[in-house]
C-alpha cells in the first residue's frame, strides 16, 4: 500500500527539519523531500541600517560559523568602501576562519556524525550519541572535545569572545596580535596534531565497514564549487571561486564576488524555505552543486600543507576524477582540520602576523558590494546595496547549506530508495535517511535564518498526499 | 547586561584543599533567565576562595565535561524554570545514568557528570546546583523584582557550597545512579 513516511525532527543537525517520503503501491519510495520550516529574515530587517553595523549583525544568524558570516560580510562592505584589507589583518581573519572550521568541523565528526560511524547505523538510537562514543571510545571523545576547545580558544584569544567575536569589522581587525596570544596558540598545536591524527587513523580504519552507504549516501554525478588558491591548492578567505563538473572538467574558474550574482541563480521550492541555488549556465535543476569540504577537496589539486597533501593524495585515489559520493564529506572534513592546523601554525611562525597595521579606513565609495568566504559547510556569499549615507536598502546572502540543498534532496531519495522498504520502518532505516543529510553537516539556522525552533520530521504520504505515518520525536 | 548592583560574597572562605569550578549558565537578553550568568560574574569578580575557577556560558556543552572532570568540586548555578520566582534551592548532584536521546543543544549537569566520567574517568567529589527561581524570560536585560531579591540569597548559596566539606572524587569504580 502506498503510504508517507515523516522523520521529524531529523536529529543531531545544527538546527531542525523534517523529511518526507512517498511511496508508490509496489512499497517502493518514489519521492522524498527535505523541508527547512521556517521563514528568513535577516536579509530584510537590516534595512536601514549603516553598512558597517553589517558584519556584526549578521554573524548573529549562526553561533556555529559566525566568523564565516563576520568575514564575507566584512568583505562585502570592504567593496562599498572601495579599500583594500591590510596584508596582515587578511592574514589574522584567514587564521580565524581557520580555528572557526576546526572547531566546527570537529563539533560535525565527533559529536554529530561520529555516533553512527563508531557505533553503526542500527545501534541502539539511545546509545547511538555523544555519551555511547564517550563510553566506548573515549579517547575518541577526548580528541573531539580538544579539538573544539583548540578552535574556540583561538576564537577567544584573538576575538575576545568564543562565539560572536567582534574583532573582524570592515577594513581589517579591530587590533593587532600580541606576542603572548601568539606564543599560546602556538603552545596548543601539538596536542592538535595528536588529536586529529588519532582522528584520521580511526576514521580509515573504520570507514570500510560503510560500503552501502558510500554507495548510496547522496553519490551521483553533479557540478562542485570552491575557493582554490591560484596555485590549485585548499582557500578559505581571499581567493577565487572554481566550478567543475563530475569529470572535473572547469566549468567557471576566478569567480569573483562582484560577479558571483551573473553566475548563480536561486530557485525556489513550495515545500521549504531554503533556496535552491545554481549555475545559470546549466539552468535548473540541472546546474544545482555541492559545496563544503568534499567539493573543496575535489576541486583543489593539492592543500598547500605537507601533512594535509599526504592526506588528499591519499583521498583522491577514492575515485578516478571527483569522489562523487557524499559520505566523503566525513573525510574531507578531517583532512581540513588537518591542513586548518597547520596553515595556523605556518600563519603564526611568520612574524609578519605581528604586524601592528591591520585596519584600513574609508567611507562609501560604492553603493553595491560583495563578499565571499569559506564557512565549514562551504562557500558563503553576502551581497549589500547602500545609499549615500551608507544605509542598507538591499541584501542578499547565499549559505553553504542552501547550496547543498537539491544534494540533500537527492541524498535523502537514493538513500531511501536503497534502505527503506515497505511499510515496515526500523530505526536503523530511518536513521541512514537522517544520516546523509549528516554528512553535509547542514546549518538550518544558517541557511534559513530562523528565529527559535526548527521541527524536523519524517512523514509518509500516499500518492494522494494522505499521511499514512508521522515518526516525530520529542 | 545588568544594571542592577549584585552585592560581593559576605566573607572569603579560607583556602580549598582542591580546585573548584563555578559553571554559571544563563542569557542575559532573556530577563530572568540572566540571573545565572550575573551571579557568575559576581562570583569571578569576587571570588571567595583561591583556586576558584568561573565558566559563564550561555549553555551546557560537551567540552565542559573537560573542566568538571579537573575539578575537586564544581557548582553549577542557573536559573530554574520551575520553581517559585525567587526560591533558592540547592541540589546535590550525581553523574546521570538514563540520558535524553537528542542532545544537540540540551545537556543538563547531571548528564555532564555523566560525560565527564565516562571521558575522563573523573568528576569531582562534590557536584551541587544552584537555581533561582525565575519569574519572566521575556526579551529584557533587567531581572525581575523577585528574582533581583534572591540574588544575595544565592550568592551565599553558592559559597556555602564551595566551603562544604570535599569528599573523594568520584571514579568510574565508585560511581552509583542518581
Amino acid at each position: 500500500m502506498a503510504q508517507t513516511i515523516t522523520i521529524d525532527p531529523v536529529t543531531r543537525l545544527e538546527g531542525h527539519g523534517r523529511i518526507t517520503l512517498k511511496t508508490n503501491d509496489q512499497g517502493e519510495v518514489s519521492e522524498a523531500y527535505f523541508s527547512v520550516t521556517q521563514v528568513r529574515g535577516f536579509e530584510k530587517f537590516c534595512e536601514g541600517r549603516p553598512y558597517y553595523e553589517m558584519p556584526a549583525l549578521m554573524a548573529r544568524i549562526c553561533g556555529i560559523c559566525p566568523v564565516s558570516h563576520l568575514i564575507a560580510s566584512a568583505k562585502a562592505c570592504e567593496a562599498i568602501m572601495s579599500v583594500e584589507v591590510p596584508p596582515t589583518a587578511a592574514k589574522l581573519r584567514r587564521a580565524l576562519n581557520l580555528a572557526q572550521t576546526i572547531q566546527s568541523h570537529a563539533l560535525s565528526f565527533f559529536y554529530l556524525a561520529s555516533p553512527d560511524l563508531l557505533l553503526g547505523m542500527d545501534a541502539d538510537p539511545a546509545e547511538r550519541n555523544i555519551f555511547g562514543v564517550a563510553k566506548a571510545h573515549p579517547e575518541l571523545g577526548r580528541a573531539g572535545v580538544g579539538l573544539r576547545r583548540f578552535g574556540q580558544h583561538m576564537i577567544e584569544l584573538l576575538g575576545r569572545k568564543r562565539i560572536h567575536p567582534g574583532w573582524v569589522v570592515p577594513g581589517g581587525v579591530t587590533q593587532p596580535l600580541e606576542q603572548a596570544k601568539r606564543e599560546e596558540i602556538l603552545a596548543l598545536l601539538p596536542e592538535a596534531y595528536a588529536n586529529i591524527k588519532m582522528a584520521l587513523t580511526a576514521y580509515k580504519r573504520i570507514a570500510g565497514r560503510f560500503q552501502d552507504e558510500i554507495d548510496s549516501f547522496a553519490n551521483f554525478p553533479g557540478p562542485f564549487m570552491g575557493m582554490v588558491s591560484e596555485s590549485g591548492g585548499l582557500a578559505f578567505t581571499d581567493a577565487g571561486l572554481r566550478m567543475i563538473d563530475a569529470e572535473g572538467l572547469v566549468l567557471v574558474d576566478n569567480l569573483e564576488a562582484a560577479g558571483f550574482d551573473d553566475c548563480i541563480g536561486e530557485a525556489v521550492e513550495p515545500y521549504s524555505y531554503m533556496k535552491f541555488p545554481y549555475l545559470k549556465s546549466l539552468g535548473y535543476p540541472r546546474g544545482a552543486y555541492r559545496v563544503g569540504p568534499l567539493a573543496r577537496l575535489n576541486i583543489a589539486s593539492h592543500a598547500g600543507s605537507p601533512l594535509a597533501d599526504i592526506e588528499m593524495n591519499e583521498f583522491k585515489k577514492l575515485a578516478n576524477g571527483p569522489v562523487l559520493g557524499s559520505f566523503h564529506y566525513h573525510h574531507a572534513r578531517l583532512i581540513e582540520i588537518l591542513h586548518g592546523i597547520e596553515a595556523i601554525e605556518q600563519l603564526f611562525s611568520d612574524n609578519s602576523i605581528l604586524d601592528k597595521h591591520v585596519r584600513a579606513r574609508a567611507g562609501v565609495n560604492r553603493q553595491e558590494g560583495a563578499g565571499i568566504a569559506e564557512a565549514p559547510r562551504g562557500t558563503l556569499m553576502h551581497h549589500y546595496k547602500v545609499n549615500d549615507n551608507g544605509q542598507i536598502t538591499w541584501a542578499n546572502l547565499v549559505i553553504a547549506t542552501g547550496q547543498n540543498n537539491n544534494a540533500m534532496n537527492k541524498g535523502v531519495l537514493q538513500t531511501a530508495q536503497r534502505f527503506v522498504k515497505g511499510d515496515k520502518l526500523s530505526a536503523g532505516m530511518l536513521n541512514r535517511v537522517e544520516a546523509v543529510i549528516r554528512t553535509f553537516d547542514p546549518c538550518l539556522s544558517c541557511s534559513t535564518h530562523a528565529y527559535g525552533e526548527m521541527p524536523l520530521a519524517i512523514e509518509l504520504l500516499a500518492p494522494d498526499g494522505t499521511r499514512l505515518d508521522l515518526v516525530q520525536r520529542p | 547586561m545588568a544594571t542592577q548592583p549584585i552585592p560581593p560574597l559576605s566573607s572569603h572562605l579560607p583556602h580549598l584543599p582542591g580546585h573548584a569550578l563555578v559553571l554559571a549558565c544563563g542569557n542575559t537578553l532573556r530577563g530572568d533567565d540572566g540571573v545565572g550568568w550575573r551571579i557568575g560574574c559576581a562570583v569571578e569578580q569576587r571570588p571567595p576562595c583561591d583556586g576558584l575557577t568561573v565558566v559563564l556560558t550561555q549553555q551546557l556543552l560537551p567540552e565542559h565535561a573537560e573542566a568538571i572532570s579537573t575539578a575537586d568540586i564544581v557548582v553549577f548555578v542557573d536559573c530554574s524554570a520551575v520553581t517559585a520566582a525567587g526560591t533558592v534551592s540547592t541540589i546535590d548532584l550525581r553523574p546521570a545514568v538514563s540520558l535524553p536521546r537528542i542532545l544537540t543543544h540540551h545537556l543538563d549537569p547531571a548528564a555532564l557528570l555523566r560525560l565527564a566520567l565516562d571521558l575522563y574517568s573523573r568528576t569531582p567529589a562534590r557536584a551541587v546546583a544552584v537555581t533561582v527561581g525565575g519569574e519572566s524570560f521575556a526579551l529584557t536585560d533587567q531581572l525581575s523584582k523577585a528574582v533581583r531579591s534572591a540574588v544575595p540569597k544565592a550568592l551565599e548559596a553558592v559559597r556555602a557550597a564551595l566551603a562544604a566539606e570535599t569528599l573523594a572524587p568520584v571514579t568510574h569504580a565508585s560511581t552509583h545512579a542518581s
